[in-house]
């Protein structure tokens, strides 16, 4: 991907400049882009989430119908204006064409709750690509997912359309009851649901995020084509299994290792957000660091702060410290450590 | 300390300096605390602007004709002590007949103490120029200083709250609705929407002067 | 003279005097008129607070200042307690409006809070502050979540938690003191 060659690490574990001391090694060994591989594109890439993203779509369709529908292809369709709108205000040629904006807005409309006013998924599109992207020069200069900085941004401005009226029944078209999501029942009156259904997406949650099983066929996806780090999924996954069964070790609660893997939009996030090649690391190390510490975000915001999930708060915090966790992991390159720039 | 002749600006470019070209809010980015803490609504804007204006004419002239008493290792210490008594000076003002809006500011009223627009014009200006250099150049970074908050709360309070000046006037700027058709955004009344509107207001207001002057 | 320290800051000590006696001359012009506004914004809130009280009197019980609300005929009708503690984001000052036994809590102002806006902030809605009147005086209450409270319970404010656990604290505290303190005959 272009905007990876701008990335610090990939420039600092270069030679650095004319070094007169001694001569710079002239391998390089760091991730990223080196091979003029001409599939490994910004389109393909952008393309390939859309592809995978298509089973949280058709679930997600499935199970709340109209709501899905109109949420999706609300974001979706103000992302791409908002991206036309902000790109011609800085006079640039029109960056549709990568697909980024289609991405954001589809990742934007699947982290909505379902009856959320037609507002929510505007204001988000355009606060996401606005303040989340083009604000730090566009595509590749973005420190945050930009559809998480878009969502965070409408949860503060409409907490009402975040609260328990919004997340409808699912199976139920028109009239849907509405009420607690299962982690919201959890945090205020301790109640766990069956699995299975947690599991198939059958269960109240924002659009996209209910199905456990559609995030893991698309993310699966994602990781064998190479477009998602596969490290940081199963660092998240890894590190929530371990730390939710040492607490049930310690203190056994019928919410088991299982439900909080499938509960909410944990494994949504580590899939399909977290693994945004702009905002995550880019040294296997720095993967393996970035999804657990999602995870054990995740988990801290589950058990201890006022919000029922902690998936997009743990995105954006994690996104911020990615230049540190870069910096952190520079790979040594082949014939010893890179001369110290003076 | 004399005055310097012919060499600074005018009285009158002083004045119109600090409304735009060297506005304390947008150019010299001065007072960011109150610029951030109290423009949710116009009516703490205003208050705020009044109050910080208030000190600035008072300190700025009182500065100016005692200016060949200071010694340069006693200046700053005058320039608080002076500052300090007419911020208290305000802050009764305000308990006593704006009770209301004194109540809202909190401690921002007190805080004008540490508004470094005004020791800035103190130092910059006050103690060195004529009284009444030093009076045209505290209205205009006064008169700056509240344009720039009020513009900033003009943004905060129409999308928070749906209203301009809504306290005092009640002027409804976006009619009240339904949630299924509007709301107004919260954020805009908590402190990520003062830092979002602020920095979006330095951009416009950059790219402005950048046109002005390539034209 | 000029090297010494007074020849030095004598311009400060002269400031400072004139300072002072400037101070000193708008505290005595001002505060009767400050004090008097603090005591009108709790003053006016008490026929709200108390049926059929019209004004009220301050006074003090043990170390509190509580107000006593009277009727058109200078009969005491119910007690007004100002109380104050720690929000979740900042201090909440509240009203309280007791019958004239001290038995019941009739109403609730929020005098002052800075809580969360659109989540903690809706504690001065009325919806909210309804759920105190009526209730008794003589045990705490309780803060529920997501049904309504029965007799000595609150229904929190959803997704404000903890502003309405302070506040039911807050009132909880001073209604015991007061109930202690309070004067046994009533005028």
């Amino acid at each position: 991907m272009a905007e990876s060659l701008a990335n610090p690490v990939a420039s600092t574990s270069a030679p650095a400049g004319p070094a007169p001391e001694e001569p710079a090694p002239a391998l390089t060994v760091a991730p990223g882009p080196h091979i003029a591989y001409g599939a490994l594109t910004t389109r393909r890439m952008m393309l390939d989430v859309i592809l995978a993203s298509l089973p949280l779509v058709a679930v997600s369709l499935w199970v709340f119908r109209a709501y899905a529908a109109f949420q999706i292809g609300l974001s979706v369709v103000s992302a791409l204006v908002a991206e036309r709108v902000f790109v011609a205000l800085r006079h640039r040629s029109s960056t549709l064409g990568d697909f980024s904006a289609t991405v954001t807005g589809l990742i934007l409309g699947l982290s909505i709750p379902p009856a959320a006013p037609w507002y929510v998924s505007v204001v988000g599109a355009f606060a996401g690509i606005g303040f989340g992207k083009i604000v730090f020069g566009g595509l590749g200069q973005n420190i945050f997912n930009p559809a998480m900085v878009g969502r965070a941004f409408v949860m503060i401005a409409f907490p009402a359309a975040f609260g328990v009226a919004t997340y409808v029944a699912p199976g139920l078209s028109a009239d849907a009851a509405t009420g607690a999501t299962p982690l919201t029942a959890l945090k205020m009156s301790g109640e766990t649901p069956p699995l299975i259904p947690l599991f198939l997406g059958l269960a109240k949650g924002s659009v996209g995020e209910t199905s456990a099983l559609a995030a893991l066929i698309g993310g699966l996806y994602l990781c064998i084509r190479g477009t998602a780090a596969w490290r940081i999924p199963t660092a998240a996954v890894i590190a929530m299994s371990l730390l939710t069964g040492a607490a049930s070790l310690i203190h056994p609660s019928p919410w088991t290792v299982a439900h909080h893997l499938c509960a909410g939009a944990f494994l949504f996030g580590a899939f399909f957000i977290l693994t945004d090649p702009v905002s995550s690391p880019l040294t296997a190390r720095g993967q393996w660091i970035f999804g657990a510490g999602y995870a054990v975000l995740v988990l801290m915001m589950r058990v201890l702060s006022g919000y029922p999930e902690g998936v997009m708060f743990s995105v954006l915090l994690m996104n911020a410290v990615t230049p540190l966790i870069n910096r952190w992991t520079v790979p040594v390159p082949v014939g010893g450590p890179v001369p110290e720039r003076k | 300390m004399s005055d310097r002749g012919n060499d600074g600006p005018t009285p009158v470019e002083r004045f119109i300096g600090g409304l735009i070209p060297e506005n304390p809010v947008y150019r010299q980015i001065l007072g960011i605390c109150p610029s951030l803490a109290v423009t949710n609504s116009m009516e703490g804007a205003l208050t705020m602007g009044g109050a910080a204006l208030f000190v600035l004419l008072c300190s700025n002239v009182l500065i100016s004709l005692i200016r060949p008493l200071l010694k340069p290792h006693l200046r700053i210490l005058i320039f608080t002590l002076t500052i300090a008594t007419f911020v208290t000076i305000a802050d009764r003002f305000l308990a006593a007949f704006l009770y209301d809006m004194s109540k809202q500011l909190g401690p921002y009223i007190p805080l004008i103490i540490v508004n470094c627009v005004i020791i800035a014009r103190c130092e910059i200006c006050a103690s060195k120029q004529s009284v009444g250099t030093a009076a045209a150049d505290a209205l205009g970074q006064g008169l700056g200083f509240a344009l720039g908050l009020m513009s900033i709360a003009t943004v905060r309070e129409i999308l928070g709250f749906g209203t301009w000046f809504g306290k005092w006037l009640g002027w409804r700027v976006i009619p009240t609705a339904p949630a299924e058709v509007w709301s107004p955004w919260i954020i805009m009344i908590l402190p990520p929407g003062a830092f979002l509107t602020l920095g979006l207001l330095l951009g416009v207001f950059n790219i402005l002067t950048a046109r002005r002057k390539s034209a | 003279m000029k090297g010494s320290y007074i020849g030095q800051a004598w311009p400060v000590i002269v400031l400072g005097f004139f300072f002072g006696a400037a101070l000193a001359g708008v505290h005595a012009a001002l505060s009767p008129r400050i004090a008097a506004n603090r005591l009108n914004d709790t003053l006016s809130q008490i026929p709200a607070l108390i049926p059929g009280a019209t004004r009220g009197a301050p006074m003090e019980v043990g170390n509190q200042i509580v107000y006593r609300a009277l009727d058109a005929d200078g009969s005491t009708v119910g007690w007004v307690l100002p109380a104050g503690g720690q929000g979740f984001a900042d201090r909440i000052e509240l009203l309280i409006g007791l019958d004239r036994e001290a038995r019941a809590i009739t109403g609730l102002y929020v005098l002052q809070q800075n809580e969360t806006p659109g989540l903690g902030n809706r504690i001065t809605e009325k919806e909210f502050r309804q759920r105190f009147a009526g209730q008794s005086a003589q045990a705490p209450l309780s803060v529920v979540k997501g049904r309504v409270g029965g007799a000595g319970e609150v229904e929190a404010v959803t997704g404000a938690t903890v502003s309405s656990q302070s506040v039911v604290g807050i009132v909880n505290g001073a209604v015991a003191q007061f109930r202690r303190e309070r004067p046994e005959a009533t005028p």
